[in-house]
């Protein structure tokens, strides 16, 4: 066990180390996401913007722009040199491949949210401290699932002409249950004043089970140089 | 064989046409008009028939999928993408006779209620299905990577399901129906069902020839454009 998270952890360095050095990533899908904030801002006019409440909702939009971004660049970046066949080639399970690309994903999308929520709250005037505990377990169930098909189909994907926006149309409807169950939660918790529901969790906590499970099941027949 | 294979067809699209225009009488002519829906109710006897048909197609499109990455066989991938497409086209039926339903019931032609946001998540899940597929060049790859999102796809359903009934419902969760209603609905069901059925066994036909056409062509393309071959040739 303490193998097999060493390797996950030998992974999910590795990118992460490329990423600090070269800064490609995070940058883009930094500046990706305040764009977002903005331009909802703007589209939405200083009424609906009062409510607080579309922050949610936009913050979805900059966290499933960002997080698609991140998805294929963490995948391209094995494209390079035949770095991909390397890793193929080293005596580990491809489901800790995917483990490692997924905790990478997850720590871009983390590293993402950091940024762009304080943004959307200042701009929207949201007020987090309601519930910024019940705010972050939402936002981290629905990340979970949202990575798990992100990294899975970057991978699927990641050989063919369908990068750019093109891997958003394969992972958006799939992801669109995590968007309701969050967003819904999220309208209880800030809108209706109720306290988070065990109920809504249990169900982002199965989302993420089955689409982890699934995901891994799968990661295998999909991988190829 | 081919000409008793063409006899069966026609006899099976002429006995769905004969049972529609059964259907349609029964819908118009034998079951009551319904007291506050008025002749909109009638819409009803097409879209849960067409509904539940969805979901065989979207059923029958997981399997394909399973199949494919269980014996990677391109029949599987054909069948797959037969279904899926019939799914999309059934579905589009069910969200514009729901629509149509709601204009009368609810005033509105959209509303974003459980089981309306439901069926346009499983149009867009299938609809995506078809449109990533000619983005990818590589016949095995499209196959694998359509097989994968099927799986996923279809595992989607009940998840959205689930999520769905988070939401503030004003959809009728069940239908008080009296006997004649019930008996239509029914009859509805056969001529339908037969209808999807027909639509996915034409269309995995057709993917099919293009299938075979495209595996023709691969094999004759690398000779064809080999320098020396040509050069020998001429």
């Amino acid at each position: 066990m303490t193998q097999v998270l060493q390797q996950i952890a030998l992974v999910s360095g590795k990118d992460l180390r490329i990423e600090a050095r070269s800064r490609q990533t995070l940058g883009l899908v930094v500046v990706l996401g305040v764009l977002i904030v903005v331009v909802l801002g703007l589209g939405l006019g200083p009424q609906q913007v009062k409510s607080g409440m579309a922050a949610t909702a936009v913050l979805w939009v900059a966290y499933l722009f960002g997080g698609v971004l991140c998805f294929e660049k963490t995948m391209a970046v094995e494209r390079h040199d035949g770095a991909l066949a390397g890793l193929m080639l080293a005596p580990i399970d491809r489901g800790v491949i995917y483990a490692g690309k997924l905790l990478s994903n997850l720590t871009l999308m983390v590293a993402l949210a950091l940024v762009v929520t304080p943004v959307a709250v200042i701009l929207f005037g949201f007020d987090l401290s309601a519930a910024p505990l019940g705010f972050a377990a939402i936002m981290a169930g629905g990340f979970v699932g949202f990575a798990a098909i992100g990294t899975l189909f970057a991978a699927a994907v990641s050989s063919t002409r369908l990068q750019g926006g093109l891997l958003a149309i394969v992972i958006f409807p799939v992801c669109l249950p995590l968007v309701i169950v969050s967003t819904q939660m999220m309208m209880r918790l800030f809108g209706d004043g109720e306290p988070l529901s065990g109920t809504g969790l249990a169900v982002l906590i199965a989302f993420d089970a089955i689409y982890l499970a699934v995901s891994w099941l799968v990661f295998e027949l999909i991988l190829e140089p | 064989m081919k000409e008793v294979n063409k006899k069966i067809m026609t006899a099976y699209w002429l006995t769905t046409t004969v049972l529609f225009a059964v259907s349609v009488m029964l819908v118009f002519m034998w079951t009551p008009v319904e007291q506050t829906m008025g002749v909109v109710q009638k819409v009803f006897y097409l879209h849960l028939p067409v509904a539940i048909n969805t979901f065989i197609a979207c059923l029958v499109c997981f399997i394909a999928s399973v199949g494919y990455l269980w014996q990677r066989r391109q029949a599987w991938d054909d069948l797959a993408v037969s279904s899926a497409k019939v799914a999309v086209l059934l579905c589009g039926v069910v969200l514009l006779t729901g629509m149509i339903w709601g204009h009368s019931a609810w005033g509105v032609w959209w509303t974003w209620s459980p089981r309306l946001t439901f069926s346009l998540v499983l149009w867009l899940l299938y609809v995506a299905y078809l449109v990533i597929r000619p983005s990818i060049e590589s016949r095995q790859r499209r196959a694998l990577v359509s097989a994968v999102y099927g799986v996923v796809a279809f595992l989607d359903v009940p998840l959205v399901y689930l999520s769905v009934k988070l939401m503030p419902d004003i959809h009728p969760s069940s239908i008080a129906l009296g006997t004649e209603m019930k008996l239509t609905l029914l009859a509805c069901m056969i001529p339908v069902t037969l209808l999807s059925a027909g639509l996915i066994a034409v269309r995995f036909r057709l993917q099919r020839a293009e299938s075979s056409a495209t595996e023709t062509t691969e094999e004759l393309e690398p000779q064809a454009i080999v320098p020396g071959r040509m050069g020998g040739l001429a």
